[in-house]
């Protein structure tokens, strides 16, 4: 009996020691550096180029040890990214960097950075959808002072729109191109300019036009053809979407004239992917990442345009669609917020958005390096610049996507129950706008 | 292969033994009327406070006395130790936690960005998380303080009355070689505990804790704080509200899994024991051969051949091409099992064909475990039984219903029990399969974040991954596992009753 318990205590006392460390209160892991000589023009403004360069030099000389940095870039952006990274070094030849690069996609930085924000990068990219749920959940810090360019006014208007939230600058725009717009067969689509048209082509050849309906992503572009509006409200977390008032259940009709023409269909991008190299699929509402897929199956044929124009209720709509940015984040809870701003600046500064052009083929949100010539002559990223004026950055709250997600499949699958058009728009509706639990 | 193991109980009438395996209530032994360990626990840790000398009295407050008074100093000094680590630990690590614990932390954090020296100046934040962990690790800490606490007592008790009866009492030397020896066993178990402490214990007690309060998307630290809102959450899961339809998703999603359940049990379970019955049949040649072949299917990792399968079943897939170039598609169509407006069977993405689809796989993949542990029954099946069956000129069915069956189904009845568990919680099939394919399209289920085809565990899954619901997610957690234990504890009181051994042993 005795040796029992004291085998629990020789437990307890383990848990003990093993557990003493969790229990101290949170230290604020954001110890400044070392305090930086106060710099002659304290009074200055940062946007100053004085000043910045000053501040720039005050953190060279304060930094005595080497910097530690994390920085996640996407998968296919690694051998890039890690060259971007030495230039990097090299502009700072005082100072020691240990820069480690990881590996993670824009599309799921949110969901890696949320599960443990202290672990996560000190500097990552992510699509521009998430940076609701990023600032809400403390994962960026606010842009409050540039140091090596303007951000603001370097980068076009939009992209800096999808990087604010609430008028606050939080990241740095990398890219304009995250969007979609429609690349298709032109010797089978003769006229891209109305989906009517295009599906008599389809039809003619055979032929298949991919549209994923059953992604509020997609989605969206019919209801906003019509004026329809899914946005997030100031509250950052709940949505309001007005899909249910008048000209909602026109765009359901739509849809379902459609898709049962059999020629338009609803396809995910595996599917979509499949369908163009096997020859059946002829013209696709998707994103530059499978433009490539398009472009080596197609050869000569391949072109991109904006998206079609819609007959929905009694007029021809152009389809809208979403805008869509990657940008460099910088997570509050580095120990070196200095340097991590630095690195972001110079991640989407004018010279490396013009060569990640030149190497990955990315559209650059940075003005002048998308003037150029090739970045013109590019057509996936000329279509995306004709479908931009029918383009809001999507900014919607968590609630949108199962709801519309559900309702897209309703729609593509025919309406198999005859539920009446109205009551699946209000359902739709209810489960976008819900409320956000306390 | 036929195991000649000698069975006592070889010329056992069978009258008897029905009686023994179908009546429980005549083999019932009456026991002593229980007592509540609890009750006892307390009852004999008062019996030593009041029986127990002046020293042992004021154990209770400096815990090593007792010993030093018995004359054992590096017991009382060791005991010293932990009452000391213990109070620094309080003192020190617990204590700014616990305080904070009715709460959860009051102070937001605020970084204030200083553009000059490019650093954030933060305040001295709560994380509510690190407070709820401290404090359930605290309080946890303290109940097995506790323990030790009344176990010292009673230990000093002990030696007292071995003292007093002037009966040898162990040196510290004696206690310490014991541990090694005679009671290594304890030794051993240390260990183990510890590591269902840590992996089990403390999380399960954190995952009830976060159910009781409103950790979410828009309470996640460090940046934000999250408090406790009491039963709001289990009220939200059984409530049906027009803004949230939890209650309606946790209702349909509860009654698939039950079912997903059964029948992935059942079905995995007849289907094996009758592929295990027909390799085991003396008709069936190169027995080995056949049974490598199902083993084969288990070396595969489970996830590959799952998302392959999926992309087999996919609606552009390799058996809807098949299907529809055999005319398979037309027929199903035909028949009204498959909508028209559609050009491929929709194997994973309609609710009824993917439960269908779901279940079938999983018997697919599932069946060689139970083949695998049906071969290990049958080969043991004592041989005599069914001798004395045949020289009673019993039919093969009567042997199966009879003898092999009986006997079967006594050495099955836990691993079906735990099959049935598992089921409930078997992600691995539901998600990979289902993930990314499956759409809803009933929108009541949509506005929870819920599938048709999810198990609560999926569902439990997708709330904490993509929507970060983790107070939701916990709740289904604690009520997954209380389904869990309840069935677990009933079937295996029921099941698994000692007193059936011997009649087939």
């Amino acid at each position: 009996m005795k040796k029992r318990f004291l085998s629990i205590a020789l437990v307890s006392i383990m848990v003990t020691a093993a557990i003493s460390g969790c229990g101290n209160p949170e230290v604020a892991n954001d110890t400044p550096v070392t305090e930086a000589p106060s710099s002659d023009n304290s009074g200055g403004e940062a946007a100053d180029n004085n000043a910045a360069a000053d501040a720039v030099q005050n953190l060279i000389n304060a930094t005595t040890d080497p910097v530690d940095l994390t920085v996640w870039a996407s998968e296919e952006d690694q051998e890039f990214t890690q060259g971007v990274l030495e230039d990097f070094k090299a502009l700072y030849p005082d100072v020691t960097f240990n820069i480690t690069l990881g590996a993670e996609s824009e599309s799921t930085a949110k969901d890696t950075v949320l599960s443990d924000v202290e672990a996560a990068a000190d500097v990552y990219t992510f699509a521009h959808d998430q940076i609701n749920d990023l600032v809400n959940a403390g994962a960026l810090q606010e842009v409050q002072a540039t140091y090596t360019y303007d951000v603001a006014t370097a980068n076009v208007e939009t992209s800096v729109e999808a990087a604010s939230v609430g008028g606050k600058l939080y990241a740095y725009p990398m890219t304009a191109d995250n969007g979609y717009f429609m690349f298709y067969d032109s010797s089978v689509i003769k006229d891209p300019s109305n989906l009517e048209a295009m599906i008599e082509d389809a039809k003619a050849a055979g032929k298949k036009i991919a549209i994923q309906f059953n992604n509020g992503w997609y989605l969206y572009s019919f209801f906003k053809a019509v004026g329809l509006e899914a946005t997030l409200n100031d509250d950052g977390k709940t949505n309001t979407c007005t899909w249910n008032e008048a000209g909602g259940t026109d765009v359901c009709q739509a849809i379902l004239d459609a898709v049962a023409t059999g020629a338009v269909v609803n396809m995910d991008d595996g599917t979509t992917v499949t369908g163009i190299k096997d020859g059946t699929v002829c013209a696709a509402v998707n994103g530059i990442w499978n433009a490539q897929v398009a472009a080596d199956a197609w050869g000569e044929n391949y072109q991109a345009a904006k998206l079609p124009t819609m007959h929905i209720g009694d007029k021809d709509c152009q389809l809208s669609s979403y805008s869509g940015f990657k940008l460099v984040g910088v997570n509050p809870h580095t120990k070196n917020m200095g340097w991590s701003m630095l690195l972001a600046e110079y991640l989407t500064s004018e010279e490396v958005q013009t060569e990640r052009f030149e190497a990955r083929n990315l559209g650059p949100s940075n003005i002048n390096a998308a003037a150029s010539d090739a970045v013109k002559n590019d057509k996936a990223i000329s279509a995306l610049a004709a479908q931009a004026p029918y383009s809001t950055p999507q900014v919607i709250g968590g609630n949108y996507w199962s709801p519309a997600e559900t309702l897209g499949q309703i729609l593509a699958s025919g309406n198999p129950d005859n539920t009446d058009l109205q009551k699946l728009l209000d359902t739709a509706v209810e489960g976008i706008n819900a409320p956000v639990s306390e | 292969m036929v195991n000649y193991r000698y069975y006592q109980h070889k010329h056992k009438p069978k009258k008897q033994r029905r009686k023994l395996s179908y009546s429980p209530k005549a083999s019932k032994i009456p026991k002593e009327p229980r007592v509540n360990p609890i009750v006892a626990f307390f009852k004999e840790l008062g019996e030593c406070l009041s029986n127990g000398s002046l020293f042992i009295k004021l154990s209770t407050v400096f815990m090593g006395l007792g010993h030093i008074y018995n004359c054992q100093f590096i017991k009382g000094l060791l005991v010293f130790g932990v009452q000391a680590l213990y109070i620094v630990y309080m003192i020190f690590g617990a204590a700014p936690n616990l305080a904070k614990f009715s709460t959860l932390g009051t102070v937001k954090r605020e970084a204030i960005f200083d553009p000059i020296t490019m650093q954030n100046t933060v305040n001295d934040y709560d994380n509510s998380f690190t407070i709820l962990l401290g404090s359930v690790c605290a309080l946890f800490i303290t109940f097995l303080f506790f323990l030790f606490w009344a176990s010292n007592i009673k230990s000093m008790y002990e030696t007292q009355k071995l003292i007093e009866s002037r009966k040898h009492v162990n040196t510290f030397r004696e206690d310490f070689k014991e541990i090694l020896g005679n009671k290594f066993h304890v030794t051993l178990l240390t260990f183990p505990v510890i590591g269902v402490i840590l992996m089990n214990i403390i999380p399960i007690l954190i995952l009830v804790a976060v159910a009781f309060t409103n950790y979410d998307q828009n309470h996640l630290p460090p940046s934000e704080l999250f408090t406790w809102v009491g039963f709001r959450n289990f009220v939200k899961l059984f409530t049906q509200t027009t803004t949230s339809s939890f209650g309606y998703a946790f209702r349909k999603i509860l009654e698939w899994t039950f079912l997903w359940a059964f029948f992935a049990t059942v079905s995995n379970f007849i289907l094996g024991h009758l592929i295990a019955l027909l390799i085991n049949s003396k008709l069936i040649k190169i027995k080995r051969f056949w049974r490598t072949l199902f083993i084969v299917t288990i070396a595969v990792p489970q996830f590959v051949t799952l998302l392959l399968v999926r992309n087999f079943f996919a609606d552009s897939g390799l058996f809807n091409s098949i299907c529809s170039n055999i005319g398979l598609t037309a027929f199903l169509q035909n028949i009204g099992l498959v909508s028209k407006n559609i050009s491929y069977i929709p194997f994973l993405t309609s609710p009824g064909w993917a439960k269908f689809m779901i279940v079938l796989i999983n018997i697919w993949v599932g069946i060689p475990y139970q083949i695998l542990i049906s071969t290990g029954i049958l080969l043991n099946i004592p041989r005599d039984q069914i001798e004395a069956a045949m020289i009673d000129r019993a039919s093969p069915y009567q042997i199966f219903k009879n003898v092999t069956m009986p006997y079967v189904m006594f050495v099955e009845g836990p691993t079906l029990v735990t099959d049935f568990v598992r089921n409930i919680n078997n992600f691995n099939i539901i998600y990979l399969l289902t993930q990314d394919v499956y759409v809803t399209t009933d929108q009541a289920l949509a506005n929870s974040h819920g599938k048709e085809v999810d198990l609560l565990v999926t569902w439990l899954f997708r709330l904490t991954n993509e929507y970060y619901d983790y107070k939701m997610a916990s709740v289904i957690g604690v009520i997954v596992f209380s389904i869990c234990s309840v069935f677990t504890i009933l079937s295996f009181s029921r099941i698994v009753a000692g007193e059936r051994e011997e009649v087939f042993m």
